[in-house]
Order: C-alpha cells, then sequence, then structure tokens
C-alpha cells in the first residue's frame, strides 16, 4: 500500500506551542513593517497651531530621524469635573494637515530681497556705511521706485541673514533719524496664539520707539458694544459653559464650522435637553444644531433683538414683574440712574446722565463728582450717589464696590421707575430717532417718522443750575422699545400686532421673519432665564459684528441678555468668539512685549484710521456724516468729513496718531532746551502756536509718511486688508484695482481738517518687511521676506477664550532650511541695529504721545463736553484735552542689549494691569535666579537674562498673576484696596502654584484666577464674564460702574445711539458707479458677505491641496438659486464681482442654502492660488477684500470717558465690510494672465 | 571613483552663487570629456552653461528663485511630486536619509533628503553603473519636470532632460508620463476636468459602495500629482528597503 494514502496531501497539521497561543507559520510577515514604520518615532513633541484660531488645541508632534512626519490630537487635558464633558480631543481637519507645510513646495526657505533693491543696496555698501547707503536709495526717486513699483510682480533673489538684517537696521536707523522713530510701524495680530512670537517684534518695535499696530478692531472682530456696556474689550464665558445652558441661541455664528473642536459641548448640551436657537441668513452648518431656525434678511438682527426685547419687557417687566430680573436690573445695570431731559426744536431729549457735582454740595461728594451718577433712593427718599461709579474708582478708597449703599455707607434701594403717581412730577413727550425710514435700494424699510415721540414719567429737580426734568434710564430704555405703558401718546404699542417700532410686526416687515417666530423665542428665552437665574446664552459672531452698524445688533442682544439677568451667570450671557482676544497671561506678557521694562509709553495706533488715512482711503469716502447724524443731535456744529472726526478725536487725546507729529520726535527735546522750556510745555506752546504740527491733518505730505512696516504672524495683504485695492495704491504704490474717482476727481466736498493735495501719493512706504512660513500674497508683495519657524519648530506659549488652559508650542525639530524663529529673528535685527545705530543715533530723547487711556486714573478726563482746543473752546492740558505727553529715553547703541535683558522699571515701577498694579521684587529676583543674570559689562549687568524664546517664555509666566499664585494673591489684594472687600481667597488656595514652561510641556494646565478677568477658575463653576462683578460686587469698569444700557456721551447722542436703535445698513454708493460697465450683459447686485470658512483658517491652509480637494481648488463664492438665474449663471461658472473699490473673480458655488440677494465669500482665499485675469482691472482677480473699503465710524473715536476711553484693541474704529455690495456677472472669457507681458523678467525667459 | 558630470549637473541645478559661476567654465568640458550625457543635450546645456557667463549673477538667482521656490509645480524636491501633503512623505525622507547614511555620507546642509542637487551629488560618489541604476529610480519625476520646464522654454530643461536621457526609464513609464494631462496649473482646461463635480448616485445598485464622488476625485488628483512618479516612488521605497536590510 502506497504510503500516499498514510498521509495528509493537501494539508499539513497545525504547529502549536506554548500550549496552544504561540502558531508556526512561513508566510512572508514583511507586511508588518508598514505598519510598525507607521508607528515609530524617536519622540513625541507637543505643540499647537498659532493661526488665528479660538481653537487652541493641543497636538502630538512625532519626529522621526529629525523630521516630521504626523501629527495627532492630544489627549491629554486635565479633567473638567463630574457631571461636565471634557474639554478634548481638541482639533479638525485644518490643524491635522499643518504638518505638510514644514515642507512644502510653498515654505518659504531662505531669506529673499528683491533684486533691483539688493543690487543698488550693494552698489551703495561698496562706498558708504549702512545708514549713508540706505539714505542714498531712498531720496533717490529714481532708485525707490525701481524697486517699489515692482512691488507683487516677483523678482525675488535668496539672501543671507547678515545682509537683509542690515537692509532693514539701516533702513530703521535712517528712518528714526531722518524722520522719526514713530515712522517705523509694525502690525501682527492674535498675541494670545503665540505670544512670544509677538512680543518679539513689538519688544524690538517699543525699544526703538516704533509704533505696534492694534488688529482687533482692524479685523471688525472687536465689538465696541463691550466697552462701551461693560468696560471690557471682550470676556467671554469658556465653550463648556455651554452645556450649563438652558437656552442657547446662536446668532451669526456657524460653531460647528468655525469653533470645530468645541462644537461637541453644543451637541451635548443639546442632548441634555437645552434649546437651540439659530439665527442666520443661510441655512449654515449651524442651523442644523437649531430646534427653531430664524432667517432675518442679513444685516437687520438689531431689528429682530428689538423686537424680542419688546416681547420680554412687555411680559416679564411690565404686565408682570419678574422678581428676578427687576433686582439685577436694580443692582446691576444702570437702569435706576437719573438722566436729565433738555428741550431742544421744542422737544424733550434725553442729555446727559446726572452727576453728583450738579448739585448745590454735590452731594456730600467732593471726590470727581462729576464722575458720580445718581438715583432715587427709596430708604432715604432722597436722591444719592450709589458707589461703584467711576468717580469712587479713583481718589475714593473702599468704595468702588457694588453694595447697595452711598458714600455714607448707608443702606440704599434705587428706585427704577418713576411710573407711579406718587413718584413723577409728570410725563413729557420724549423724542427717539428712529433710522428704518431712510432710503435703502436694497433694505426695506417702515415710513414711521424721523422722531418718534414717546410718553416718559419724569421727575423734577433742583440742580445748581436751576431746576431740571430727569427720568430713570429704565423708563426712558422701556419708551424707547416702543411700550406703552397706559401713559397715552403715539408711537407706543399696545399689541404685538401694532406696527410701531419695536414690535414684532414691525419687525417682521424688516427682517422678513415672522411675529409669531419672534414672540415664541423671545417668550422663551426670558422663561428659561426666569427660572435658571440667568442660565439663557447667546453665542454670536461675525455675523453681526461686520456690519457699519453692529453696536446696534449686539446691543440688542446684550440688552436681552441683561433684561434677563443672563450676564455673569454660568451658563448665561454672551459669548463673542470672534478673534482671539484672550491672553489669558497678560499683564505677564505686557512688559516683555511693549519693552515696559525698559521705557514707558509705548506707541500703539489703532489700525483702523491708520489704514484710513494712509492707504488713502479717506480720498474716496462716499458716506456723508449727515446720513448716520440722528435727527436728535444736540446742537452744535456737525459739520466735517469722517476723518475729518478722526482727527478731531486724535487732537482731543481720544484716539492715538501714527505718525504722531510732522517735527522728528527725537529733535523737540532738544528744541525744548534749546528754548529753555520744558518739553511738554514746549509741545503745547508750539501746538498751539502752529510750529508744531499733528501729523494726522495732513497724511499726505511726504513728512507724515509710515516709512518702515513689518508684518509677522499675518497676511495683511491676503486676508486682513480692508481697502486692499487702496493698500496697493497708496501705501505701497504698485499696480492695483481701484476704479472709483476720489473726491477732487468727483468735484464732491473736501475735508475740514484735513489738507487735499491733487496728486495723491502712490507709495508711501520705503520698506516692507515680513515674516512668514509660507509665500503669502503679503509676502508676494513685500520687499524683504524672512521665513520664519513653523509652529513645530519653535518654543512659545498659546492660550484662548474657548479653555482655560496655557498650552505651549514645542520644537519638534529645529527650523529647517534657513529659517528662525521669531524671537531669533528680531533678535538678530535688533544686534545689527545697535551694531550700526551709531553711524547715525546715540542715546536720544523721545516725545512721545499717547492718548488718554481707560483703566487708568486719567481715564476722567472730559466729563461734561467736547470741547475743542485748536478752536479755542478749551485750554490744551496734556492728558486732560489734548494727549498726554511724555520724554522717553532710547539707548541705541545698546538696544539689542536692552532686548535681551529684564529692564529696571519692574523693579522701581512694580507691574499692573486694568487699573491695579502691585510690587514685583520678588519675580525679578525668582526671574534672575531662573533665567540666570546677565555678566557682560553694560547697562543690563546684573538683570535677568532673556535670550532664548524659553526665557522669554518665563518672564511671562513669572510675572501674570494668570501662572503665578502669589502674583495672584497680590493682585486681588490691590484690588481689595478699590473695592474694599475681600477677593483673596479667589487664589489663596493657589498661592503656591507657579506654572513654568516645562510645566505645561508636561500637560495643559489651567491658570489661576486673577482681577485681570471677570471670571474665575474653580472646581464648581466654569469660567463665565462677568462673574466676579455679580458674585464679587466688583464694579463694571463703566462710568456707572454698572452694565450701561444708556450711552450718554455727546457723539452717542449726535449719533443717535443713546440707546439701542435699529439701522440699516449704510450705502457704500460703490455699485452705481461702475454700472456702465454691466451694460449689456446679465448681471446682479448682491450684498457681498465674507464669513469664516471650512476648509482654513482665514488663509492659512488655503494653498493646502488637502484642504482645496475638500473645497473646489480654488477661489469660490456662494450665491442662491434665485440671483443666479438671474444673471444666467450656473454652478462652477467664474463669475467676476466688482464694485468702484476694486474687482475679484471666482467660481460660483450656486446653492438653495443661499439666501436670495447675497453674495458669500469664505475669506480668505489666497491670490496666490489658481486666479485667472478680471476684465474690469485687468490685473489678476483681487481677494475678497478688493471690493471693500474701511469706513470709519464717530461714536468709535470717543475717548477720554470713562469705559469710552482708548486701550490698545480695546476701543477705536472698526474695519466694518458687510454693507457693501457688488455687481456679479458670468466672466465669458478666462484669461490666466500668463502671457510673457506679465511675467517681470521676459528677456529672461523669453530669450531661452 | 565619482561622476563628476552628476556633479556639475547638481551644481547647475543648485541656487546660482558666485563659486558656481567660477567654477561654469569647466563645466563643459568635465560633460564632453566624461561622455555620459548623451551628445544630442550637451549643446542644451551649453547654452545654459554660457548664462552664468553672460548674465549678471542676481539675474540667474532671481530666475532660479521664481522657477524653484516660488513655483511648486517645479519644486525640485522630490517627494513634492511623489507624495505632495500626504503623511507618507515623512517616511519617505527618513527612508531616503537611511539610504545616504548606508553609504557612509552624512547631509551637512540645511537641505532635505529629496532636493534633486543632493541626490545628484549623492550618486556622483557611486559607481557609474549604481548611479545609473539610482537615478532610474526618480527618473519619472525628473522627466515630468523636464517636460514642464521645456514647455516655459526654460533653459534648465536641458538639465532634466538629460538626467532623464541618462536614465534607464522603463519605456512604459515614459508612456504613462506622457498619456498624462499636463498640470499646469495655468492651464484652464487642465484644472476643469481636475476639479470638475463627479455626478453622485445614491443607494442600492449604484455603481460604488462607497462614495463615488471622493473615490473618483481622489484617483484622479492622485494620477494627476503622483502618477510620472509613482512608480518611482514605489521602487525608491524598496530599494531604501533594501538597503535597510
Amino acid at each position: 500500500m502506497s504510503h500516499l494514502l498514510d498521509r495528509l496531501n493537501f494539508f499539513t497539521a497545525k504547529q502549536s506551542f506554548s500550549d496552544g497561543h504561540g502558531v508556526t507559520t512561513k508566510e512572508d510577515r514583511r507586511w508588518e513593517d508598514g505598519y510598525r514604520k507607521r508607528w515609530q518615532h524617536d519622540k513625541i513633541v507637543r505643540s499647537t497651531h498659532g493661526v488665528n484660531c479660538t481653537g487652541s488645541c493641543s497636538w502630538k508632534v512625532y519626529v522621526k530621524g529629525g523630521i516630521v512626519t504626523w501629527e495627532t490630537q492630544q489627549t491629554d487635558y486635565p479633567r473638567t469635573r463630574p457631571d461636565l464633558p471634557n474639554h478634548e480631543p481638541r482639533g479638525c481637519s485644518r490643524g491635522a494637515s499643518y504638518s505638510w507645510y514644514i515642507y512644502s513646495g510653498n515654505r518659504l526657505k531662505y531669506p529673499l530681497v528683491r533684486s533691483r533693491l539688493v543690487k543698488l543696496w550693494r552698489e551703495a555698501r561698496k562706498t558708504m556705511e549702512p545708514v549713508a547707503a540706505w539714505s542714498s536709495i531712498v531720496k533717490d526717486k529714481a532708485k525707490r521706485d525701481s524697486y517699489t513699483k515692482i512691488r507683487g510682480h516677483g523678482g525675488f533673489i535668496r539672501a543671507d541673514w547678515d545682509e537683509v538684517t542690515e537692509i532693514i537696521a539701516a533702513a530703521n536707523a535712517y528712518t528714526a533719524r531722518e524722520h522719526g522713530p514713530d515712522r517705523v510701524i509694525g502690525f501682527s495680530p492674535i498675541p494670545a496664539m503665540s505670544m512670544v512670537s509677538y512680543a518679539a517684534g513689538s519688544r524690538y518695535l517699543s525699544l526703538l520707539g516704533g509704533t505696534c499696530m492694534s488688529f482687533y478692531d482692524w479685523y471688525c472682530d472687536l465689538p465696541p458694544a463691550s466697552p462701551m456696556t461693560w468696560g471690557e474689550q471682550t470676556d467671554v464665558p469658556e465653550s463648556a459653559d455651554w452645556y450649563n445652558a438652558g437656552f442657547l441661541m446662536l446668532w451669526g455664528s456657524n460653531v460647528p464650522q468655525t469653533r470645530t473642536p468645541d462644537a461637541h459641548f453644543y451637541t451635548e448640551a443639546r442632548y441634555k435637553g437645552t434649546k437651540s436657537v439659530v439665527v442666520s441668513p443661510d441655512y449654515s452648518e449651524a442651523a442644523k444644531f437649531s430646534d427653531i431656525w430664524l432667517h432675518p434678511k442679513q444685516g437687520t438682527d438689531a431689528a429682530l433683538a428689538m423686537a424680542m426685547g419688546h416681547v420680554i419687557l412687555r411680559e416679564y417687566h411690565l404686565d408682570r414683574q419678574a422678581q428676578y430680573f427687576e433686582d439685577y436690573a436694580r443692582r446691576y445695570t444702570d437702569m435706576p440712574m437719573l438722566v436729565r431731559l433738555v428741550a431742544k426744536d421744542g422737544q424733550y431729549v434725553p442729555e446727559r446722565l446726572v452727576r453728583a457735582s450738579e448739585f448745590e454740595g454735590a452731594l456730600g461728594e467732593d471726590n470727581n463728582g462729576e464722575w458720580k451718577t445718581v438715583a432715587f433712593d427709596e430708604k432715604s427718599g432722597t436722591i444719592v450717589a450709589p458707589n461703584g461709579s467711576v468717580g469712587f474708582r479713583w481718589g475714593d478708597k473702599g468704595k468702588w464696590n457694588l453694595e447697595e449703599k452711598e458714600s455714607s455707607g448707608d443702606d440704599t434701594k434705587l428706585r427704577l421707575t418713576n411710573i407711579l403717581d406718587q413718584d413723577q412730577d409728570g410725563v413729557l413727550d420724549v423724542a427717539f430717532p428712529y433710522f428704518g425710514n431712510r432710503d435703502h435700494d436694497y433694505f426695506e424699510g417702515t415710513d414711521h417718522p424721523d422722531t418718534l415721540m414717546r410718553r416718559v414719567p419724569v421727575k423734577k429737580i433742583a440742580l445748581a443750575e436751576g431746576e431740571a426734568y430727569v427720568a430713570t434710564v429704565y423708563d426712558l430704555f422701556m419708551a424707547n422699545y416702543g411700550l406703552d405703558r397706559g401713559l397715552g401718546g403715539d408711537n407706543l404699542a399696545k399689541s404685538y400686532d401694532e406696527n410701531e417700532p419695536y414690535t414684532p410686526a414691525w419687525a417682521e416687515q424688516i427682517t422678513g421673519v415672522p411675529a409669531d417666530h419672534i414672540i415664541t423665542v423671545a417668550r422663551e428665552f426670558a422663561s428659561n432665564a426666569e427660572k435658571t437665574k440667568g442660565k439663557s446664552m447667546v453665542i454670536l459672531g461675525a455675523g453681526l459684528n461686520h456690519w457699519y452698524h453692529m453696536d446696534m445688533n449686539y446691543r440688542g442682544i446684550i440688552n436681552l441678555l441683561i433684561m434677563c439677568g443672563c450676564v455673569g451667570q454660568s451658563g448665561g450671557g454672551w459669548s463673542h468668539y470672534v478673534g482671539q482676544e484672550k491672553l489669558r497671561p497678560q499683564t505677564g506678557w505686557l512688559p516683555l512685549a511693549f519693552g515696559l521694562d525698559w521705557s514707558r509709553p509705548p506707541r500703539q495706533m489703532n489700525s483702523t484710521s491708520f489704514f484710513y488715512a494712509h492707504s488713502d482711503q479717506w480720498r474716496y469716502e462716499t458716506l456723508d456724516v449727515s446720513e448716520i447724524m440722528s435727527p436728535t443731535a444736540p446742537e452744535g456744529d456737525w459739520g466735517g468729513s469722517l476723518i475729518d472726526y478722526n482727527v478731531r478725536a486724535e487732537r482731543m487725546g481720544w484716539l492715538p496718531s501714527a505718525p504722531q507729529l510732522k517735527t522728528n520726535s527725537l529733535d523737540i527735546a532738544k528744541a525744548a532746551k534749546e528754548a529753555g522750556k520744558e518739553p511738554k510745555d514746549y509741545v503745547v506752546e508750539s501746538l498751539k502756536s502752529g510750529d508744531l504740527e499733528l501729523s494726522c491733518h495732513d497724511p499726505d505730505d511726504p513728512a507724515n509718511w509710515p516709512r518702515n512696516m513689518f508684518v509677522w504672524r499675518s497676511n495683511l495683504l491676503g486676508s486682513s486688508g480692508k481697502g486692499h485695492e487702496y493698500l496697493l495704491k497708496h501705501l505701497l504704490g504698485t499696480s492695483h484695482g481701484v476704479q472709483g474717482k476720489d473726491l477732487g476727481e468727483m468735484g464732491h466736498t473736501k475735508p475740514e481738517d484735513v489738507v487735499w493735495h491733487e496728486e495723491a501719493p502712490e507709495g508711501k512706504l520705503d520698506l516692507l518687511v515680513t515674516l512668514d512660513f509660507r509665500m503669502s500674497t503679503t509676502c508676494v508683495y513685500s520687499d524683504i521676506v524672512l521665513p520664519t519657524a513653523t509652529w513645530y519648530e519653535k518654543n512659545d506659549l498659546n492660550t484662548s477664550d474657548m479653555h482655560p488652559f496655557i498650552h505651549p508650542l514645542s520644537a519638534a525639530v529645529d527650523p529647517v532650511w534657513e529659517s528662525r524663529s521669531d524671537w531669533e529673528i528680531y533678535k538678530t535685527i535688533a544686534k545689527k541695529f545697535s551694531e550700526i545705530a551709531p553711524e547715525v543715533l546715540g542715546e536720544e530723547e523721545d516725545v512721545v504721545l499717547t492718548p488718554i487711556l481707560h483703566d487708568t486714573p486719567g481715564e476722567i478726563a472730559q466729563p461734561m463736553d467736547v470741547a475743542d482746543w485748536t478752536k479755542d473752546e478749551v485750554d490744551p492740558v496734556p492728558g486732560q484735552t489734548m494727549p498726554q505727553i511724555a520724554v522717553v529715553k532710547r539707548d541705541y547703541p545698546n538696544l539689542y542689549k536692552q532686548f535681551t535683558a529684564l529692564g529696571p522699571l519692574m523693579d522701581k515701577l512694580g507691574n499692573g494691569g486694568k487699573g491695579i498694579g502691585w510690587n514685583t521684587e520678588d519675580e525679578v529676583d525668582h526671574l534672575k535666579a531662573l533665567n540666570g543674570v546677565v555678566t557682560d559689562e553694560g547697562p543690563t549687568k546684573g538683570m535677568a537674562k532673556i535670550e532664548s524664546d524659553i526665557d522669554a517664555t518665563e518672564v511671562i509666566l513669572m510675572l501674570a498673576p494668570e501662572t503665578n499664585g502669589e502674583v495672584a494673591v497680590k493682585a486681588w489684594e490691590a484690588l481689595e484696596g478699590f473695592t474694599g472687600r475681600d477677593h483673596a481667597h479667589l487664589a489663596r488656595p493657589k498661592e503656591d502654584e507657579k506654572i513654568r514652561y516645562r510645566d505645561v510641556v508636561a500637560q495643559p494646565r489651567k491658570i489661576i484666577s486673577s482681577p485681570t478677568w471677570s471670571g474665575i477658575e474653580s472646581e464648581s463653576v466654569c469660567y463665565n464674564a462677568g462673574y466676579t462683578n455679580v458674585h464679587e460686587l466688583i464694579p463694571w469698569r463703566t462710568l456707572t460702574g454698572r452694565q450701561q444700557l444708556y450711552q450718554d456721551h455727546k457723539w452717542m447722542r449726535a449719533f443717535g445711539e443713546g440707546f439701542c436703535v435699529y439701522r440699516p445698513p449704510i450705502d457704500t454708493k460703490a455699485v452705481k458707479p461702475m454700472l456702465d460697465r454691466a451694460e449689456g450683459q446679465d448681471h446682479v447686485i448682491l450684498n457681498f458677505i465674507t464669513p469664516h470658512q471650512k476648509w482654513g483658517i482665514h488663509s492659512t491652509y488655503t494653498d493646502n491641496l488637502l484642504m482645496l480637494t475638500l473645497s473646489r481648488g480654488g477661489p469660490i463664492v456662494w450665491m442662491s438659486e434665485i440671483d443666479a438665474a438671474k444673471a444666467g449663471i450656473v454652478d462652477n461658472d467664474w463669475v467676476e464681482a466688482f464694485n468702484s473699490n476694486g474687482a475679484l473673480v471666482a467660481r460660483a458655488v450656486v446653492s438653495q442654502r443661499m439666501k436670495e440677494g447675497t453674495l458669500f465669500m469664505y475669506h480668505a482665499q489666497e491670490k496666490i492660488v489658481n486666479v485667472p485675469g478680471s476684465p474690469v482691472t485687468g490685473n489678476r482677480g483681487g481677494i475678497h477684500n478688493s471690493v471693500t473699503r474701511a469706513i470709519l465710524k464717530p461714536t468709535h473715536m470717543i475717548g477720554g470717558y470713562a469705559q469710552q476711553s482708548y486701550g490698545f484693541n480695546y476701543y477705536g474704529t472698526v474695519g466694518s465690510n458687510r454693507d457693501e455690495f457688488v455687481i456679479v456677472r458670468k466672466l465669458t472669457d478666462v484669461d490666466w494672465l500668463d502671457g510673457p507681458e506679465n511675467r517681470l523678467s521676459p528677456d529672461m525667459e523669453a530669450a531661452e | 571613483m565619482t561622476v563628476k558630470s552628476f556633479q556639475v549637473l547638481s551644481l547647475l541645478l543648485a541656487y546660482p552663487t558666485i563659486d558656481i559661476q567660477a567654477a561654469s567654465c569647466e563645466f563643459s568640458d568635465i560633460l564632453t570629456g566624461e561622455g555620459l550625457v548623451p551628445t544630442e543635450h550637451l549643446a542644451a546645456l551649453d547654452r545654459l552653461i554660457d548664462e552664468y557667463r553672460s548674465r549678471e549673477l542676481l539675474d540667474l538667482q532671481e530666475r532660479y528663485v521664481l522657477l524653484f521656490d516660488r513655483t511648486r509645480s517645479l519644486s525640485l524636491h522630490l517627494f513634492e511630486h511623489v507624495h505632495g501633503e500626504s503623511r507618507d512623505r515623512g517616511q519617505a525622507m527618513v527612508d531616503l536619509k537611511a539610504m545616504y547614511e548606508d553609504r557612509g555620507l552624512e547631509i551637512d546642509s540645511k537641505e532635505l533628503p529629496d532636493f534633486i542637487p543632493l541626490f545628484l551629488e549623492f550618486i556622483s560618489t557611486l559607481p557609474k553603473e549604481d548611479a545609473i541604476d539610482l537615478l532610474g529610480q526618480p527618473a519619472h519625476v525628473i522627466a515630468a519636470l523636464g517636460e514642464r520646464l521645456a514647455k516655459r522654454e526654460s533653459g534648465y530643461a536641458a538639465v532634466l532632460l538629460a538626467l532623464a536621457a541618462m536614465a534607464e526609464v522603463d519605456p512604459e513609464a515614459i508612456k504613462a508620463l506622457l498619456d498624462e494631462p499636463d498640470d499646469d496649473p495655468d492651464d484652464l482646461e487642465a484644472l476643469d476636468a481636475v476639479w470638475e463635480a463627479e455626478n453622485v448616485t445614491f443607494g442600492p445598485g449604484s455603481p460604488d459602495e462607497g462614495c463615488p464622488k471622493v473615490d473618483g476625485m481622489l484617483d484622479r488628483l492622485a494620477a494627476e500629482i503622483t502618477s510620472p512618479a509613482k512608480a518611482a516612488g514605489a521602487e525608491t521605497v524598496q530599494s531604501g528597503s533594501a538597503n535597510n536590510g
């Protein structure tokens, strides 16, 4: 028998071992290497993405063989607490694709410089010293033009660090010597995302005397309603607090799309049972979160909010008084305060809040009586000046609090209304302005009169000047909402169906939202707030804030929250997350960032006014002041144009100026000395006599031009530059797409206070330097481009308003190619500058002008009226009626040494913020021990070193109360001196905690409660804004010390915004002059809206193929099917959108989710990616800001008035952009402009 | 034993400097002398070399930055064209670096392992046969770059086309390359084709159980970016492993 039968021919038995746990096989297992390699790495490093995003997500970066291979989300955030979801995992598709940037073809690898410039430079340097060499180039018009006129057209070569930093340093030194150091300008946004990188540039500029530019206002992310109402730039709840809400509204914000890592809290809140209402004109990603979706016509949100307020006031304050709401209104708002009513044109109009100083004997308030507001006290039956107003903040000790007391210490109960017969001295018809009747081609109005006469119960009181009628803010507030209280009269509504501003029926006409939806939402919002004591929350955003009248949208909503007692309560309040404003260890960072350890004050400028003036957007102004003026404006000269108002604000000390004076600020102290005068007196006298001139009066005079500009951590020209084409034309002087004619060409009225030059300057900047890690649109337009480290190649710190943690950026690998971290780059420039400075600069005295600043004793400067010293209405007094004047010592040859050491002023003057200060000697000593001390001879010997970026982080962490418990306790104790109450208990349990850089590298750390912010970090409540005001009775930093619903400044009243009203969008008049260009072709005119996008963070990631793949691979605009049909456009067509500001080209996405009448262009899509030419301009199609122009609003210029005083990124003009319209048409011939005539060096390429 | 021709070609693709300009007078002699570069490419190379003498250095540098630093589709980093944004790129560089180290060379510049001039310098240190063999692996990328430069009428095309000619490229792969649409970002038609939306069919019986839109788009994108180089990339990785093993 064959043994074939004895064995298995087709099988073999499994060979096992280890009791069957192991099996022997012979298969090839090399495939497993793929998997192994995937997860092999040498190290994992914690970093994040310092893009302008509130995400602040911690990531694991994997490094293998010195090469970054990928990243994944970190999941080790400290837990929240039981019954609250955790923060992680944080991150989104954008961040997950970041590692690509490091080795990308778009990465900037070497310093680049325009070859024409470097050629001139090398030639000049053969015979000249650096500063002389620079001078020889920029003083020769032909030479200067040869490189400035080709900005944006290529022509770069690589250069080495030594050479480019020498050019930059020479330019800076020349500018300081020739024109003044304030002509050296720097723009960088969002310090919170990489605060050391920001501080690198701002420290260099501040030591130099250069000007740091604001961003929050320029980006139009600053909601001026916040400083107006709360005296607070912006303070908001962390995203975890959404979970605590009982009623959530998303209003003009798109959480899943733009707050991706936090959106889970919203979802979780809905699972918990929280009701959700989304207000969005389009069916946005957020709309899917809603139980009710309201879609008002874009730009009419204030009308919607006012109507909701009408319902809530009717049902919860008038017909029935909800106890919690009434109590909240009495204690935490200005509603009980008295307002004087004055006669104007035979009508009564609300005027100022009455002040203690206006009474005989000033109610016993000798200190700052002009700044103490008054109310009726039900307990004593008299008028009192209750604690907490700003007059108590400065000069009085221990009375700046919200206890229900007056300064004598007696208890009070403030009366809200005089509606009862026994409380009033009659009823007056009071005039309220109405703007909803103004003509607008694309916005529906109503035909109510300009002034609405509404009946208000009043009281007659005796003031020193004589008798006066007064009313409470509460009573005026009710009248403003059009609520009939049984007093008779016109323009008031008893029922919701009446067509009177601001009933739901009225709002339906304006917004298109059915009245019954408005009533339902308002009722449920208030009902939840009443039951939960304020747990109704509104998340609001750029959809509202980028309109010209954003204050009305915001105040309309803030009013809702305040009338329902939601602000300062966990789970309630406003959540404005636009713009990343929350640099949590702020007071530790300020000295580092602005060189406050060496010299004070630093020069800071509000960017909107700066760019408006210096890109000459004012020369094209179409908005006449009369168009926005109130019919109830106080008597006075309200003539002039918008730039005139800005200039008046500058000279009255309200807004900053840059450049400041026509004369070089380094020459003034010398001149004063020669004249035998104190510099301050000399400046005042010379300004008065005209020997010195403020630069703002003539921004086009070459003596007043900004000369050098740094841009870092920003894509100013590719993303945020409102009026992009004007920037190109006037600031840069290169080819542009501006279509409109200026006021001169149009024969329109010119400004009164500003010099008009028939010929507009083109190319004000001598030098534009940009630091970036990728070749952005801004880089393309720069003269010198410096390659920076990416977010995986440097050490830095990162915080957000969305969560309470501080965590790092850390270097996974060294910067590749020739790139360097921002800290190292500015250090290099500082070093070079110090080396070459002695050619023209030594120790100098620099005269610095600063506006009257919020949160300083100076903020109470102009209490009663507005007076202009240039018109002899008042004497020029620095810091009171005009800018403050200081002399600052500069030590230019030692600038590098100062840059790298913690200077002596921290010991001498201490540290602080938001009006409080504390001694900081201990921290300075600790830093010396931690960072080491400078051993080199010289002015910094023995001081703490700040050599590396990590040294810099330690300075921040050591000095800030948020990261050093000892400082937190000191800070709270300092505040106790003002309030007379115990607050240090909030930080004492953490007194010994000191967070170091290495700690946050190990794990994100929760910060420590500090008086810099209005919320607290605790184990029992989430961070929520206004929490300490409500629970610790710390006043808001406003005139009344309370949440201020009535804005009584003269300019607020002049522009009709004392109370919140509905104002339709302004008419920018940018479409009509261009209509002939679309003649004979189908077109449609649409409102141009630029929301935040899904596949990028602003312009970052928009050049990433992964993200482009998920979108459509190039610039796109969204429009409705109806509008598309009107213009004969189908999906994916190339279209051109244009108006007098310029033109852009994009593909159309035609979608049923869009509201008719709007065109969306998600910002910011780069000019460098797939953009064909525009027939209108003949240039490559522009970016989203090519069709916008900044238009200033005078109420944002107010200063010297408690909460309405200037602060950097706190208050000031904002760059709104939503009111713009464009003509949209199909692009028939797509021209990619790739012919040789469009290349800069045709000879080179054509020759081949 | 080194192959100087590769060193010359490496320098021609490097950022023009004064040193390269000075050395350029020897380039032609070396190329002719070694006889490695096919003769039909020598004239074009000579024209490029001549420019080092006839043109200003700044002009040469400006052109270089415009072409190679600013134009992504002309990047001289091999894996830009092979892996693009993919996370495989990091691993591929790690492998390539390991291959250099196996041959006793460490990277002493701030360049990445996949930078073509660096790669050329590496193969210049190898025996001629090995060099040609290794050059064959990324030859498709090199050929594609050469085509793109030729389309722009750039003198640099000469270097890349010469390299492609020297490598023993699989004719099938060349054909595949030539069949691919050109990805010139300025070519509207091509761009339209890439981004065109795919018809979507849902439900049972649809041709694809997955998401046909995404699959289709990704396939075409992958083909668009990587096809000339896909094969080469795969081979590079293989050879990397082989060297490791």
